[in-house]
């Protein structure tokens, strides 16, 4: 019998192209908070899959509870009691949060005392008697579609309580939430830890994993790096095996040198489909050489100004002015024409055409001009020559290089791929929405010297985000949306973060 | 006991596990092997079933190539023999190809033009009663009786397009709707027109415009050449440059893969839409008029040309891949016309054909499945090693 709870041994996983797993071994011990570090495509969640039952290694073996086995399916992890949240939730809308935590292993008793029936007040006296027990606060009778998402990932972690998983592996489970359910979150999991559960927790955000974890294993392209004692180690430390190499935490930025006003929205009006107005009378202008950061809880309207800004939504009232030119009524291709590059928030759907090929991609913003195509007709050498430079200039990483459907790529480098042609269309305005999102350190602070970078050759740089972190580090000026509406826009030198905090919950009034 | 029988089961899967991944498992040869696995397996799955009907199936499968002109057979009558069958095999043929192009034009722009058999009927009915009946010479009347195929054929799918992108109506919906009202429209106007009161049909065309050459003296043959056939083979070329090599093409299969992405890197959407439409339109106009005015010379009422949906299997079965739609419709159409010589002479039913046309179509719709077996068992393979 091993003292350990999870085992695994010189584990190896290769894709096509690409090695995910390189000779990985680790131990977890019963009752212990184990964090997972690295970068993207380090292999950390094809690591956790393996355990959780959707791949199976190439080489190595599993132990779990000293015993080894064969993890041929999700379902067979559950009877192992590994349980997993993902990053993105899989919950049925239109049901209640029991009837999401039940599904596949309902309560039955027999109505009349002959036909078999889901025994839904049981299953709500349960899941209720469950979250008090963990301190983990839901409403069983509530709809997944009415609550939060935080609320919905406290039914998922539910989930796996009610499958009696003793072994939880989080992926990325901050990602999606604010500062202050952040806060509750890991709470939680230390609640978890307290109750004998085991914890994997998969994330690149040092902070969280010098607060709760108790041990972090770095990889760093598929090779296990390092296991460290989080107590006796520090964030920069951890932060520098995992990239290979030194990391600074704030962008290093030289004074900002405003130029002429290049973006100037008017009393901007955004309505959804609903007919409800979801951007209120929004005025603000960015120059060039500045950084323009709104700052924002999500679904506050921040997304929707960007997209009136890039014409994928109509403006319904207002002006918007490139240049000096009003282009509220321009074409999105006009737009692009006149000045415009758009890092979306939603990568997958808007950013990239996924069965595209890299290549393909890259040249998505370009495709129809001279030199990529003449009278009609492409040049596909032409899109090669690019993507080879744009791979070799950005490092984009791939496993068949510019031939690569780009489905198959990493998150990361999926924005690299965006962020590459975005930039490379030299335009006067950058937006960038998001652009971070879900990517690990080496990857933001690439990231945000890009974005400074852009600024200090003379581009106007609007940026969207929800971390904070990322826009006190970026923003040469601040503006805070709150229910559709501009709060406050300041010097980014004169506010503090807390106060940012406070315009962004609406508490702080316009001053 | 239990553990070596386990190991003896693990031997034999492990012999057909090599044979699959050594046949299967090279992703470069992947769009190839796997259709024609899928194939042996509907033939043999089609054998079983003419076994159990009591016949030969060898025999019946040889019948069925003679029936359309792919293998020699004794003369049964003067002025025929192999090669006439063979054209009057490539005339079916020709019809099949334009529509199948039709359904992989649009699929490749995520759109399902269900309603190929309505472009072919109203291009078919146009050119009929417009040129069919005239006494025009062949070098004026031939030209024209494509070229008005080609704009009936687009109009009505440009149409189709138009509804999607103006009022957001489903492509599966108006295109099922048109082919009634086209079908019910032209069967109301043939009745009272133009129908042959023998035959019930829409009088016979002029020879002059018709598609197919019939009946020319060749040597001491007779055969239909069908002029359609060029006509098609450069179809084939051109929807594969217009996919592959042109703006439109990339636009088309952007819009295909993603409106969203597509939208968002500037490109009209509904322009798209309808465009392709046109375009998918105007190769059913051609399938039409190489059909009721080349294999065909008259139109039977109140029915739909079967082409037209069967071209939605051949175009899947060839991956919407212009080359691979000549050889998916050459295999479609060769059991589809070569049946009816199969069941004279080896006493098979006709139905049989159907069957084995439904099983082949069926399997190879299992395309997706047997690469995810074989990238399963490629796995297993390694992890083994």
């Amino acid at each position: 019998m091993s003292d350990y709870i999870v085992e695994m041994r010189h584990i190896t996983k290769r894709f096509p192209g690409i090695v995910a797993n390189d000779d990985v071994s680790i131990q977890i011990k019963k009752g212990e908070i184990y964090a997972l570090l690295g970068e993207n495509g380090a292999g950390k969640s094809t690591l956790m899959s393996m355990l959780f039952g959707m791949y199976e290694p190439d080489e190595g073996e599993i132990y779990i509870r000293g015993e080894k086995v064969q993890i041929s399916s999700p379902n067979h992890a559950t009877k192992l009691n590994i349980g997993m949240v993902h990053q993105h939730f899989k919950l049925v809308q239109n049901y209640t949060i029991a009837e999401n935590i039940i599904m596949g292993m309902e309560p039955i008793k027999k109505t009349l005392g002959l036909f078999p029936t889901v025994d839904i007040k049981k299953a709500n006296e349960d899941i209720r008697a469950l979250s008090q027990k963990y301190g983990l606060e839901v409403e069983p009778t509530d709809l997944i579609e009415n609550i939060n998402v935080s609320t919905q990932q406290r039914v998922e972690i539910l989930k796996m309580l009610y499958r009696e998983a003793e072994i939880l592996i989080f992926d990325e489970p901050t990602a999606v939430l604010t500062p202050q359910e952040i806060e509750f979150l890991l709470n939680i999991i230390r609640g978890l830890r307290d109750n004998g559960k085991t914890i994997i927790l998969i994330t690149h955000k040092l902070e969280e994993i010098k607060q709760v974890a108790d041990r972090c294993a770095i990889l760093n392209r598929g090779k296990l790096i390092d296991v460290l004692d989080v107590k006796s180690t520090t964030t920069k430390n951890m932060a520098n095996l995992m990239v290979g190499r030194e990391v600074s935490f704030t962008v290093d930025k030289k004074e900002p040198h405003f130029g002429k006003e290049i973006l100037k929205v008017e009393d901007l009006t955004v309505k959804n489909r609903d007919n409800f107005e979801v951007v209120k009378h929004v005025s603000f202008s960015v120059h060039a050489g500045e950084v323009f950061a709104i700052a924002g809880v999500a679904g506050n309207g921040q997304v929707e100004v960007a997209d009136a800004i890039a014409g994928l939504a109509d403006a319904a009232g207002g002006k918007i002015m490139l240049n000096g030119v009003d282009i509220t009524q321009y074409s999105i291709r006009k737009r692009t024409m006149e000045g415009i590059s758009y890092i979306p928030e939603d990568r997958q759907n808007y950013g990239l055409v996924m069965d595209f090929t890299l290549s393909e991609n890259l040249g998505l913003k370009e495709y129809y001009k001279e030199p990529f195509s003449r009278k009609g007709i492409l040049n596909k050498k032409e899109f090669d020559a690019y993507a080879d430079k744009l791979i070799e200039k950005y490092d984009i990483r791939s496993g068949q290089g510019k031939k690569t459907v780009v489905r198959s790529m990493s998150g990361g480098n999926q924005q690299k791929a965006i962020i590459a042609r975005e930039i490379e269309l030299d335009s006067p305005l950058m937006i960038f929405v998001q652009p971070t999102r879900g990517l690990d350190i080496g990857a933001i602070e690439n990231i945000h010297r890009q974005i400074i970078g852009e600024r200090d050759k003379g581009k106007a740089v609007l940026l969207i985000s929800l971390e904070l972190d990322e826009i006190m580090n970026c923003a040469d000026t601040i503006g805070v949306i709150y229910n559709g509406e501009i709060q406050k826009i300041a010097d980014a030198k004169t506010l503090t973060t807390n106060e940012v905090g406070e315009f962004m919950m609406g508490v702080k009034q316009h001053g | 006991m239990a553990d070596k029988m386990e190991k003896n089961t693990k031997k034999k899967s492990n012999v057909f596990r090599h044979i699959v991944t050594a046949t299967l498992g090279n992703p470069k040869t992947q769009g190839i092997a796997i259709p024609i696995f899928t194939i042996l397996i509907a033939l043999i799955v089609g054998a079983v079933i003419m076994a159990a009907v009591g016949s030969n199936p060898f025999q019946a499968y040889y019948n069925l190539l003679q029936g359309c002109g792919l293998a020699p057979k004794e003369s049964y009558a003067t002025y025929r023999s192999m090669l006439t069958d063979f054209m009057n095999f490539l005339s079916y043929l020709t019809p099949m190809i334009f529509a199948a192009l039709a359904v992989a034009v649009a699929l490749r722009a995520g759109l399902f033009n269900i309603g190929v058999s309505g472009q072919m009927l109203a291009a078919g009915f146009t050119a009929t009663i417009l040129v069919g009946y005239s006494p025009l010479p062949a070098v004026l009347s031939k030209p024209l009786v494509i070229l008005i195929g080609l704009v009936a054929g687009a109009l009505v799918g440009g149409l189709i397009g138009f509804l999607k992108y103006r009022f957001n109506i489903n492509e599966v919906v108006s295109s099922i709707m048109l082919n009634y009202i086209l079908q019910y429209v032209c069967s109301f106007l043939i009745n009272t027109y133009f129908v042959d009161p023998i035959s019930r049909q829409s009088k016979a065309i002029n020879p002059q415009a018709r598609l197919t050459l019939v009946d020319t003296p060749v040597g001491n043959l007779k055969m239909d050449i069908p002029l359609g056939i060029i006509l098609a083979l450069i179809a084939v070329v051109l929807v594969r440059f217009l996919m592959e090599k042109t703006k439109m093409g990339y636009e088309m299969k952007a819009v295909g893969f993603s409106g969203s992405a597509s939208r968002y890197a500037g490109i009209n959407v509904g322009k798209n839409i309808v465009r392709t439409m046109l375009i998918s339109g105007a190769l059913s106009g051609l399938a039409g008029v190489t059909y009721y005015l080349g294999y065909f010379a008259s139109i039977r009422p109140r029915t739909l040309a079967d082409t037209g949906f069967d071209a939605i299997a051949v175009a899947l079965l060839g991956n919407s891949n212009p080359v691979g739609i000549i050889f998916s419709s050459l295999l479609v159409t060769s059991i589809d016309k070569g049946s009816t010589y199969m069941s004279s002479a080896s006493g098979v039913q006709a139905e049989v054909a159907s069957v084995i046309t439904g099983v082949i179509l069926l399997f190879s719709a299992c395309g997706a499945y047997v690469r995810y077996r074989v990238a399963k068992m490629k796995d297993a393979k390694e992890e083994q090693k």
